[in-house]
This record gives C-alpha cells, structure tokens and sequence, in this order.
C-alpha cells in the first residue's frame, strides 16, 4: 500500500482524508502534519510517497512547503488540496512548482482516489 | 464539484496530463501579449515609455492603459485598438492544448461540452441587495454560492430570507470568519445556531452522529465550510476579473450584548432557515 501523508491545519479535512486513504484498500496513512514546516520534518521522518497538502495554511504555506519539497525529495508526489483551486494562477503556480495535480473543495472520495491512483 | 477553470477540469479528471497543460500554459504565455507588450509590438509606445507609466503605477492606482492614455503616451483610440488587438489574437487554453497535441479539435468541444455542464451548478442567479456598494455583483455571487453550498456540500433544506442592513451582530453559538483582501476589502462571516453546528459536523465528517466530538473539531467543520466557500467565491471572482486572497479562517464567540460593526464598513445580513428549525446567517462587512 502507498504511504500518504496528509497536510492540512484543519481537523476536520484532514479527518475527511485519513477517512478516505483509509478506506481505499490502495493507500495508508502515514500521519498529519498541520502546517508546512511540520510536512517538510514528516516527509523526512514518515518517508512518504505520496503528499496531500493544503494550499492556504497559518505559519509555512502549502506552495512554500511545496517549493523547498520540490527540492529536497525528488521522489515524493505531491499533491495539493485546496478550495483555491479554481483560482487559475494558484493552480498553475502550484503545478509549476511541481505539484502533480491539484483537489479541489469540495472533494468527494471517488475524485481523490481518482487522482492519487494515478500518480 | 467546485468552481473550476477549463485547464484544471481536464487535470482533474484525468483528460490531460499536467505536463500537456503546463505546455499548454507556457504557449499561451508566449502568444498572449500583455497590454504594455503589445502597444509596444504595434509601435504605439517604447520600453521607455512602459518603464515610466510602471513607476507611475507605484503611487497611482491605474490600470495601465489608463494610465498611458493619462500620461499622453497612448491616445483612448489606440488604447481601444490594443484591447481589440488583444482579444482578436488571444489564444485560449483549450486552442493552446489543441496546438500541443494533447488532444484533437472534436474533442475539445466533446470536453467544452463536459466542462458547462459541470459548472453548470455554479452559475449565479439574481440576489437583490438593498444598498448600492462597491463590487455589488460580487457580494450577490458570494451569498448565492453559499446557497449553492449549504444544499452541495451539508445537503439541507433551507429557506432565506431578504438580505438587509445591520448595525450590530447578533449573539450566536459561533461565528466562523475569513478576510479577502486584494481588489476587495471585505469579511465573510457564517454565524451557526448550536444544531447547525453539528448539522454542518455531522455534513463535513460524513459521520452520523457527532454527540462526542470535542468543540474544536466542531468549530473546526464550520470554519472549513466558510473555507470551502471562500475559496470558491475567489475562483468564480477570478473568472469575473476581480482578484480576491483569501486568509485562513477564525472562530469568534460573540457577546451577549453582540459585536458592532467597525466604522467604516457596512454590514450586510443573510439569515437562513433550515427546515428543521435551525438556523444560519451569512454576514458580509464590506468596507465601504
């Protein structure tokens, strides 16, 4: 199973999430970072394959984290989960700086799935 | 099942890989001049020209056409024809995709086609507001997507009653609060009776019952509704030309006495019945 690890300093996305990793039979949790900052340290200790992050987050932003990722681990995929993503320049922003996709809220678990089965 | 452009759209679902639309950007990029780019590529103007009207711009809140036609470098004649010069040559992202052959030209339709219907959920209808402000149409877009999103995303029933004006914010069990800054100025704020609370909890967490959930992650669903909307009404507010950040939510706790409404701003009200007796409002300060 491909080890996920979810970014986000809302409780309740990251609660929806885990909720759906976990019941995909495809994907397992790895944990929850709530900022940045905190993803960069996981990424490093859970050694992810795959990173579900927000975009707008108090402290170190999602396209910050994504930025210093992008750089650190050339391995790891990640992709961002955002209300914003309709917004054209933070979507394309955010694939520029090397995300692979981009969910956008509301989500529903099929659309997710979808996307992280394809990575 | 959010406010999408069509680039994103195709992403999403799998119809173009991220590199084809990243080709398909930089395409665009180079094809669709900006407007000081393009008066220079028509010889009406020089980098010069563009350099002063940049610095200009640092204390003038112009548009930069404006303001060339202020500072009588470009006449209102030559401006209009590099808007129309503009839009004639403007390559959009689904020719742009065409051109790097993620796809061919019937099926760009076959996915324009797609595209409308999905986002046909989302297209404003009328809400009357009772005063004249700045951005008018964009605070009716904001209360009609949250319409569009308490029924798609918490599925409830509700009723809505006339927007009005308010001077004071009325007690609740919480308000949750997102700021937009960039073209507006303005504060969105969704004030939940207690069942609402847990209508919005048990909606968000897909759980049945949420009796035991702590308060944070109560508060927590409500806050992420407001997110959840706000950044939609960025994205829709992007389609119509208007920029608008978004800042991570709060939760407030208003007084038994309620929260006045700063100086300055005007506070615009939405109450929302929900058929089960429980009850939302929408709050929209926008500074005047």
């Amino acid at each position: 199973m491909k080890r996920v690890l979810v970014v986000d300093d809302s409780l309740s996305v990251a609660r929806q999430l885990e909720k759906i990793i976990a019941e995909s039979g495809d994907f397992t949790c790895v944990g929850h970072a709530k900022n940045g900052a905190e993803a960069i340290r996981m990424n490093h200790s859970e050694d992810p394959e795959i990173i579900c992050m927000d975009m707008n987050m108090p402290g170190m932003d999602g396209l910050t984290a994504l930025r210093t990722l992008s750089v650190m681990d050339k391995q790891v995929k990640v992709v961002m989960v955002t209300s914003l993503g309709g917004v054209g320049d933070k979507f394309t922003e955010a694939l520029k700086l090397g995300a692979k996709n981009v969910i956008s809220k509301p989500f529903e678990a099929e659309g997710v799935l979808r996307i992280l089965r394809e990575l | 099942m959010a406010v999408k452009f069509f680039g994103q759209f195709l992403v999403e679902k799998g119809l173009v890989s991220r590199d084809s639309l990243l080709a398909a950007i930089e395409l665009q990029e180079k094809n669709n001049l900006k407007l000081g780019e393009m008066a220079l590529s028509m010889g009406y103007i020089t980098p010069a020209d563009i350099e002063r009207a940049h610095n200009a711009q640092m204390s003038k809140d112009m548009k930069l056409g404006d303001l060339l036609v202020e500072m009588g470098i470009l006449s209102a004649t030559q401006l209009n024809g590099v808007i129309a010069r503009q839009k004639e040559t403007h390559l959009y992202i689904g020719e742009a995709l065409v051109q790097v052959g993620a796809f061919s030209a019937a099926d760009l339709q076959v996915h324009l086609d797609a595209f409308k219907a999905d986002q046909a959920r989302y297209v404003s209808n009328g809400i009357e507001l009772p005063v004249n402000l700045p951005n008018n149409a964009i605070w009716e877009m904001t209360a009609d997507l949250t319409y569009k999103m308490i029924t798609r995303v918490l599925d409830l029933q509700f009723r809505t009653e006339k927007c009005a004006v308010i001077s004071s914010i009325a007690p609740a069990c919480m308000l949750a609060a997102m700021d937009f800054s960039g073209d507006v100025n303005a504060r969105y704020m969704i004030s939940v009776s207690e069942g609402m609370q847990k209508s919005i909890a048990r909606a968000i967490l897909s759980e049945p019952s949420v009796e035991n959930e702590p308060v944070e992650v109560l508060e927590d669903t409500v806050m992420e509704f407001a997110n959840v909307v706000c950044g939609n009404v960025a994205a829709k507010a992007s389609q119509m030309g208007i920029v608008m950040e978004i800042n991570p939510p709060e939760t407030l706790h208003p007084p038994q006495e309620g929260l006045p409404v700063p100086n300055g701003f005007t506070a615009l009200s939405f109450p929302i019945h929900i058929m089960d007796g429980d009850r939302m409002e929408l709050i929209l300060l926008i500074k005047d």
